[in-house]
């Protein structure tokens, strides 16, 4: 904020005499709604789930399921392509990665604000509008065979779907994001002094990277990559809709023992692969991170050190780096004259512009249904979610730091868990009580999904008030209610937007938890978008999406004027 | 100690603080003590600094004081009432933080405000008292700014007028000049002396900066490892320190191994040359760098097998100031400070 923060303060711990630290204690109930919810609504139905992984055709303990995964050679496939896919994406995001958060750090911050609105566009978009664009953009008559045809690099029209290039491009697009931003922060603190030093010193671009840049921002580089990992390794829908049968990850396998083969059992032991997958993965990033690095507040306004001429290695890694940004943001861009296209099926260019698909969008009673339906849940999502996960923030930071530790792991958890076994698991436990149809399930499902996300914006907001202003208040009589309206809340409020912001957009957007806790009356857009993508093309999703692209780029545009008045 | 009442001009009554009483503090942290066991007496209208290294436990006892902490054992007394278990809210303290702590989201008037406000005071009384104290610290025409639209020294002064606004018994300020520069520093501390005076304030001052207390003080309280060392007048502490560690730690002395013991001297007291008058010890030295200071000449003189600092006037002749010369220096006997042991 304003005052400056580099001062010494007066510590955090145990800054109260008896009477208040009784209150403390009080005030950490706070963090029981959201605890007993996910259990309830969590842990509980996952361990469910998982236990049917260990039950035989008897009843009894078995490990059969397990040892049938790895005997049987398909399911042996899937499973080693759904890790060396996730290992590939991964890799492809660093690398990418790097020319881009470099492009961002080093840039004036007019430029800055340009390029950070290409990476958040895209990664505030649905992962399933990205990948209608990406399925737009490089079916057989998209807009880039049609450019490689007619340029006479291609003869004919290359399949870049439905292959493991479809995949790759797909989920690095959709996870890159992911990478960018933690490796910008390494960036960001990166002294640009040390460049200068080490061009002194006699080294050229290679060895200024290799040397000095690499070692001090892989920190942001593997904290990125884990997060990709973990979220590569359980993602269903890109491999799904742009990948072939050679690319099934274990995620469309467990959809599908559900759906088709109703084996449950393996389908569980599979959830099981990935969630033992994502705790390592999770153990790992805690064990050199600290998982508290997920919540801290990162500002990304540290000191502009640019002003220094680029090195030759500095400028190529400019231009890969405006690549990377335009491969960011143009499907998105492409897509939206496609939407005004109106034939049958898309095509680039569109032979004839018109509103048909819009229409469509707007007229026929099943698009509408699934908006209103949508709409609906992501507001009682938003409503839980914000009230429970900012009870909890407000809880858990009442406590004493040994206990902080293992209820921040086990409020961020669920939101790292993979949706396809969360959504199983809230499937199995509801589908029998009918709370599918009612839209109950969809709605705890959402909100456990949700809950991570308030709560993380609310520690780190409570994280980076400064504590001196509280004492300050206290000392000059007030109580504490009225300490808490007064000077905490105001300070609080944009947080508890933006925690709510992400809640509403996390709900709206999800795919994988309404494909199976909602019924055909009660589907939401994204689920209509899917089924829309993986039957047939219908170009609505196209329209549906680029409005959708519209609404994101309205909320970052208001957010950033926002945060554009407060700096004057 | 006290300060005589007869000496400092008259003030309407209502404006002086209280007396603060400190018995047999003791506070831990775990596992270590950082206040072993602290008394301490702070007369009605002193300005009594509190001073320090880091990790001295200055701060602690602030914070006893203002009721942020509460010690393991002892007792705070304000003005005679046993204050130890009082919520903070009660006790009727004025705190400066070191950061300042405004309010970002309110105006200046109303940060000035907000401890009137929490009273319950009308709002005729509470736009006057805010428009004195605001003009106390000079800062009236910016009452309406928030504070990240003021410069360091402006947001000082307002958490300055803030703490003031409510007539508090006792006035606390946590290095509150640290962030700012030497001259604005300064300035603030003649204001902060010309206030004390004038309001007849108990104030109870932190720092690590012995230049800062010696100029604000009327009683300097010297804290080593939780432990009070030494307490006096900055005079009093400078001239006859009762070790050698407070000589070393106000102002520059020089140690200088005696029989039994050591002997400090301060630079100003060593003369050289040609100046140094009958009585005086001599010793022989080798002169090792010398700057200028605009005030006098500091000469760094080899000797006793360590660097020996001393003043020299402006007119000192050359020679004795020359890097490699070998130079005669030395003292009055009386300058002489004995201590049994070094620091």
């Amino acid at each position: 904020m304003t005052t400056s923060t580099d001062a010494l303060t007066l510590p955090v711990a145990s800054v109260r005499p008896a009477a208040a630290s009784r209150r403390g204690r009080v005030a950490a109930l706070a963090a029981l709604p959201l605890l007993l919810f996910l259990l309830l609504f969590f842990a509980g139905p996952i361990a469910g789930l998982l236990g049917n992984g260990f039950k035989g055709e008897d009843g009894g303990l078995t490990l059969a399921h397990y040892r049938h995964l790895l005997d049987t050679p398909i399911y042996r496939i899937v499973l080693v392509n759904t890790f060396t896919i996730a290992a590939a994406v991964t890799v492809a995001c660093v690398v990418l990665s790097y020319p881009l958060a470099y492009l961002m750090a080093t840039v004036s911050p007019t430029v800055a604000r340009v390029v950070f609105f290409a990476v958040l566009l895209p990664f505030w978009s649905s992962a399933l509008v990205r990948t209608s664009a990406w399925i737009a953009l490089l079916g057989k008559n998209g807009p880039l065979n049609t450019l490689l045809t007619t340029v006479g690099i291609l003869d004919q029209p290359m399949a870049f779907l439905y292959n493991f290039t479809g995949v790759m491009v797909g989920m690095t697009h959709v996870l890159m994001p992911f990478v960018v931003l933690p490796l910008y922060a390494s960036f960001r603190s990166l002294d640009g002094s040390l460049v200068q030093a080490a061009q002194g010193l006699g080294a050229g671009s290679a060895g200024i990277f290799s040397r000095v840049i690499l070692p001090l921002t892989s920190p942001g580089a593997v904290a990125g990559g884990i997060i990709v990992f973990m979220n590569a390794v359980g993602y269903y829908i890109t491999p799904s809709l742009m990948g072939g049968p050679a690319q099934r990850m274990a995620a469309e396998l467990i959809s599908h023992n559900i759906t088709e083969e109703l084996n449950w059992g393996l389908a569980s032991a599979l959830a099981g692969v990935l969630l033992a997958t994502v705790l390592l993965s999770l153990w790992l990033f805690n064990r050199l991170f600290g998982l508290n690095s997920l919540i801290s507040a990162s500002s990304g306004k540290g000191t502009n050190t640019s002003g220094y001429r680029r090195t030759p290695g500095g400028r190529v890694s400019v231009m890969l780096g405006v690549a990377c940004a335009l491969f960011l943001l143009l499907p998105i861009v492409v897509v939206i004259p496609m939407s005004f296209g109106t034939t049958e099926f898309p095509i680039f260019p569109p032979p004839s512009y018109g509103l048909r698909w819009y229409e469509n969008f707007f007229t026929d009673g099943k698009w509408l249904a699934a908006l209103a339906s949508s709409t609906r849940i992501a507001i009682v999502v938003t409503l839980l979610a914000t009230v429970l996960g900012t009870a909890a923030a407000l809880g858990v930071s009442r406590l004493a730091k040994r206990h902080q530790g293992w209820l921040d792991a086990f409020f961020i958890v669920p939101m790292s868990v993979p949706a396809i076994v969360t959504a199983v698991a809230l499937y199995y436990l509801f589908a029998p009580i009918g709370w599918v149809a009612n839209s109950m399930a969809v709605i705890l499902g959402h909100t456990v999904l949700a809950a991570p996300y308030v709560y993380i914006t609310m520690r780190a907001a409570l994280r980076s008030l400064d504590p001196s202003l509280e004492l300050a208040a206290l000392s000059m009589g007030a109580s504490w209610p009225t300490m808490f309206r007064l000077v905490m809340l105001p300070a609080l409020i944009p947080s508890l937007i933006g925690g709510a912001v992400f809640a509403f957009v996390s709900s709206f957007d999800d795919v994988v938890m309404a494909l199976f806790l909602t019924t055909i009356r009660n589907r939401t857009l994204p689920k209509l978008m899917f089924e829309g993508l993986a039957n047939d093309f219908d170009p609505t999703v196209i329209s549906a999406s680029c409005l959708l692209v519209g609404a994101t780029a309205l909320i970052l545009l208001a957010n950033l004027l926002i945060s554009r008045k407060k700096e004057h | 100690m006290h300060i005589a009442n007869d000496i400092l001009p008259q003030r309407p009554p209502e404006r002086q603080g209280k007396e603060l009483t400190l018995a047999g503090i003791h506070k831990r942290y775990g596992d270590s003590i950082a206040l072993p066991d602290v008394d301490l007496t702070v007369a009605r209208g002193e300005f009594c600094t509190l001073l320090g290294a880091s990790g001295s436990g200055k701060t602690t006892l602030l914070k006893i004081i203002a009721g942020f902490e509460s010690p393991d054992a002892g007792v705070v007394k304000i003005g005679g009432r046993d204050v130890t278990h009082t919520p903070i809210a009660d006790r009727n303290i004025g705190m400066v933080f070191q950061n300042y702590a405004l309010f970002p989201h309110m105006s200046v008037f109303e940060n000035v405000a907000f401890a009137l406000r929490m009273r319950r005071q009308n709002e005729e009384d509470i736009r006057r008292r805010v428009q004195d104290a605001l003009d106390l610290v000079s800062l009236a025409p910016l009452q309406d700014r928030k504070p990240g639209a003021l410069s360091g020294g402006q947001q000082q002064r307002v958490a300055l007028a803030r703490a003031l606004v409510f007539t508090p018994d006792i006035l606390l300020m946590d290095e509150p000049l640290g962030a700012l520069d030497k001259n604005l520093r300064q300035s603030i501390q003649l204001q902060l002396r010309r206030l004390h005076q004038e309001l007849g304030l108990t104030v109870v001052f932190v720092t690590h900066d012995q230049e800062e207390a010696m100029n604000l003080s009327d009683r300097i309280v010297i804290l080593e490892q939780g432990r009070i060392v030494e307490a006096g007048s900055p005079e009093s502490l400078y001239r006859k320190p009762a070790s050698a560690f407070v000589a070393g730690f106000l102002g520059e002395c020089n140690f200088l191994p005696a029989n039994d013991g050591v002997l400090g001297v301060r630079p100003e007291h060593l003369r050289l040359g040609s100046r140094l008058a009958g009585a005086d010890l001599r010793h022989a030295g080798k002169v090792v760098a010398s700057t200028f200071c605009g005030v006098h000449w500091k000469v760094f003189i080899e000797a006793f097998d360590k660097v020996i600092l001393a003043y020299a006037p402006l007119d000192v002749e050359s020679a004795q100031r020359t890097p490699g010369q070998a130079v005669t220096w030395g003292f009055h006997p009386a300058d002489a400070m004995e201590f049994a042991n070094a620091a």
